[in-house]
């Protein structure tokens, strides 16, 4: 993907028309965010309701650049150990076990205390070295030859603490273990961040990220989307099932149906070989599109009134 | 980085996006990248470089509208007038030698042409400002980019950005006209009335009002700007001197955000302490680390798990007619505590008291608080009898770690205010914590009770205001 020299304008076409043949449609937004972040070198963090394509976004770019995809799932109590790195314990056991065996022969010709300890200290110390290192994520990341898409995926699950060891990496693509030093990326990721806002990620690192906010997309987008990821579903009832769902999205709802549930409800009535919209039917597979049963019960009634709204409007 | 940019993010930086100096260095880069030639891209651009929130991006492109409108795309005069009079333009009486910084190279002006009597026209008012750009050069070559260059200028040395009140917009407008060097051309306007040009005066003074016009637009529309964010900001500091008792209710939903911003302050401070535990998964690294010395045989553990010191809170809120008028927001700021601390439970009363932790988890503020006034108020105060139900309901839980706070103003009508049940709470509790919205020097009279509880509390305070009510808290929790 050669956008980086072209023009702001041609390149974030350029990106569009790329995530499109990746099966990813995006607006002008996203593409935008995508330019930048390679220009600026910067990490983005991607805010939206779940289900728009956060972490879709990440893997499309990850095939649009044809950098490989590392992927760090964030939890409640992930830690550095799981994130950044580990030692590998066994081998350094074995590493002490080999060296005190050893050590006769190294300071065979040492004589005395103080000229052993002389001879020793000229040996490499490898306990703590690069060879010990077992490589998590985001190590990986900044280890790699080749460009990667790292993708932290839901860092608003993670805690405080984890958010601050992230802070080192996405500023200066670096990060420091004690024993060793600093490690700098050999070549700077192109870093995804997402999050559904759970909880309020901190200034330090919004300030280091652009920001992305990705809504649930309008209806010709979204019936874009359907047409790509669903192409075997005909014209009529795609256009009838999205305008059904952008009602839906009107309505006071727990959980509003995302852009994931529209797919899988595309699928669901491929597979029952509708081609339009009847009350029962939808009735029957609303709960696709909505996960709470108060939000099922609730719409239960107003299905007539959207499927009549869909019909009647035609594109 | 170019002024107009350095403009804006002051602007933005008044309108409730806060955007740091690196951001402002990115914000440079995306300009330098993009250019100001395609401006819905520039937007784009720039909002994900400095706004990082929903509500920032709100504000940012209200901004970015309001304010691009006029910086890049001046509609000073309309575009056929452009040629018509070319020729004139070889007489430009006026051409200051002195040019400010701030209108650096754009509009330099020629400096050949005899400047004597313009330096003198404007120098009066206007002398510390020195922005004498030759405008009626500039008007009759209706040359966009430099009038709004000057325009900028002139509107900078005449603190267009300290305007706050809609009184000071004549002020401004002529102030800048002044600073552009409008003299000048009014003195040209008559001179031509003079030798009989009639034409060429209309023609001039008619470009004149179009730029009347435009300086005018951009008051206006920094007023907006400015006037919005302070007016704003001044606002929030007002409410939080008030007393309590005196907000109104439109102002109820500023006070709820305040409220929750500064609960949510307190448990970030506070949830950080944290202990670690010897028990759990055993931390590798660690102990490997801890135990090389001894020939990588484990014998100092380390554990992985540690201990999250969340605050345990217990909060109790009268709600009798004494304090009837700043219930409202006591209950309020427990709520908003409920919002953010996990383990908050909170009691109401005035005569019975009653737990309302799930009422506060199941309705909204709108509703719990209400519900729980209707629910438990009314009744005269009986600190005594609510002491003994909230010793029934949950002294057990109380513990080293856990807080109790009261709110209330210690009037208990006469009845024995169980002293002794709050002395053994104290000496349960990490803390009690006692916010009275009355003014220290009136406890004790009448029926308060204040003088008696103060001593079994650690903290007893007067409280009528949330800046109070923050100051407090947040003393409390740093000499944790």
């Amino acid at each position: 993907m050669t956008f980086i020299d072209k023009d702001p304008a041609t390149a974030i076409d350029l990106i569009k028309d790329g995530f499109e043949k990746a099966g990813y449609i995006c607006d002008r937004h996203i593409a935008t965010s995508i330019y930048l972040s390679q220009k600026l070198d910067k990490p983005i963090l991607v805010e939206g309701p779940p289900g728009v394509g956060k972490t879709e976004l990440a893997k499309a770019a990850s095939e649009i650049l044809a950098a490989p995809l590392i992927r760090l799932q964030c939890y409640e109590g992930l830690d550095e150990s799981k994130a950044l790195y580990e030692w590998k314990y066994g081998k350094q056991l074995l590493y002490t076990q080999i060296l005190k065996e050893k050590l006769g022969d190294l300071l065979e010709d040492a004589v005395g205390l103080e000229q052993s300890m002389e001879k020793l200290h000229q040996f490499g110390d490898s306990f703590y070295s690069e060879k010990f290192l077992e490589a998590r994520p985001l190590l990986q990341a900044l280890q790699s030859e080749e460009k990667t898409v790292l993708l932290i995926d839901e860092i608003d699950k993670s805690d405080h603490e984890f958010e601050a060891y992230l802070l080192e990496i996405l500023s200066d693509y670096q990060i420091s273990v004690p024993e060793i030093g600093t490690i700098k990326a050999k070549t700077k990721p192109l870093v995804f961040l997402t999050s559904n806002n759970s909880r309020e990620m901190s200034d330090a690192l919004k300030r280091r990220c652009l920001h992305l906010y990705i809504p649930f997309p309008d209806a010709s987008l979204e019936r874009r989307i359907i047409q790509t990821r669903v192409p075997e579903l005909e014209e009529n009832l795609r256009n009838q099932l999205v305008s059904f769902v952008q009602q839906l999205r009107t309505q006071d709802l727990k959980k509003l149906p995302a852009v994931s549930e529209t797919i899988d409800w595309a699928r669901t009535l491929m597979l029952l070989h509708a081609d339009t919209l009847e009350v029962d039917l939808v009735r029957n597979t609303l709960n696709m599109l909505l996960k709470f049963e108060e939000d099922i019960d609730n719409m239960h009634s107003e299905v007539p009134k959207f499927i009549a709204a869909a019909q009647s409007e035609r594109m | 980085m170019d002024k107009a940019l350095a403009d804006f993010v002051e602007m933005l930086r008044y309108s409730d996006v806060p955007v740091s100096i690196s951001e402002s260095v990115d914000a440079a880069e995306t300009v330098r990248l993009f250019g100001y030639k395609d401006r819905g891209l520039l937007k784009t651009a720039l909002a994900q470089v400095m706004a990082k929130t929903i509500e920032e991006q709100e504000s940012f492109d209200r901004c970015f509208d309001e304010f691009f409108s006029y910086q890049i795309n001046p509609d000073l005069a309309p575009d056929e007038t452009l040629d018509e009079e070319g020729e004139e333009t070889g007489e430009n009486p006026d051409s200051s030698p002195e040019i400010t910084p701030a209108n650096d190279d754009d509009n330099s002006p020629n400096p050949a042409s005899g400047g004597g009597e313009g330096g003198g026209g404007f120098s009066g008012e206007q002398s510390e400002s020195g922005s004498a750009a030759p405008l009626l050069d500039m008007l009759e070559r209706n040359d966009r980019t430099e009038l709004t260059m000057a325009m900028t200028a002139a509107a900078s040395n005449a603190n267009l950005r300290n305007i706050v009140l809609m009184t000071q917009r004549g002020l401004f407008t002529r102030r800048i006209m002044e600073g552009m060097g409008l003299d000048d051309v009014n003195r040209e306007i008559s001179r031509r009335n003079k030798e009989g040009d009639a034409e060429g005066a209309d023609q001039l003074s008619g470009r004149l009002e179009l730029l009347f016009d435009a300086v005018r637009d951009m008051v206006e529309r920094q007023l907006a700007l400015t006037s919005s964010g302070k007016a704003k900001q001044f606002r929030q500091d007002i409410l939080k001197n008030v007393r309590l008792s005196n907000v109104e209710h439109r102002d109820f939903k500023y006070m709820r955000q305040l409220v929750q911003r500064m609960a949510k302050r307190l448990t970030d401070m506070n949830s950080r302490v944290k202990k670690v535990k010897n028990r759990g998964h055993l931390d590798i690294r660690k102990t490997m680390r801890r135990n090389v010395a001894y020939d990588g045989i484990l014998f100092e553990t380390h554990w992985k798990q540690k201990h999250k010191d969340r605050p345990k809170v217990l909060a109790v809120c009268d709600v009798s007619g004494s304090v009837a008028s700043v219930a409202r927001f006591l209950l309020l700021f427990l709520y908003s505590l409920n919002e953010v601390l996990p383990k908050v439970r909170s009691f109401a009363f005035s005569g019975d008291l009653g737990e309302i932790t799930s009422d506060f988890d199941r309705l909204g503020p709108e509703e719990a608080i209400p519900y729980a006034i209707e629910k438990y108020g009314g009744r005269s105060t009986d600190y005594g009898r609510a002491l003994e139900d909230f010793k029934e309901l949950c002294l057990d839980e109380i513990d080293n770690r856990t807080t109790v706070i009261f709110l209330g103003d210690g009037r208990s009508n006469g009845a024995d205010p169980r002293i002794d049940i709050l002395k053994e709470i104290k000496l349960r509790a990490k803390r009690v914590i006692w916010l009275n919205p009355e003014r220290k020097s009136v406890w004790g009279s009448g029926d308060s009770e204040m003088l008696r509880i103060a001593p079994y509390c650690s903290t007893a305070e007067t409280c009528n205001s949330l800046n109070k009510l923050e100051l407090i808290l947040r003393d409390l929790l740093k000499s944790n």
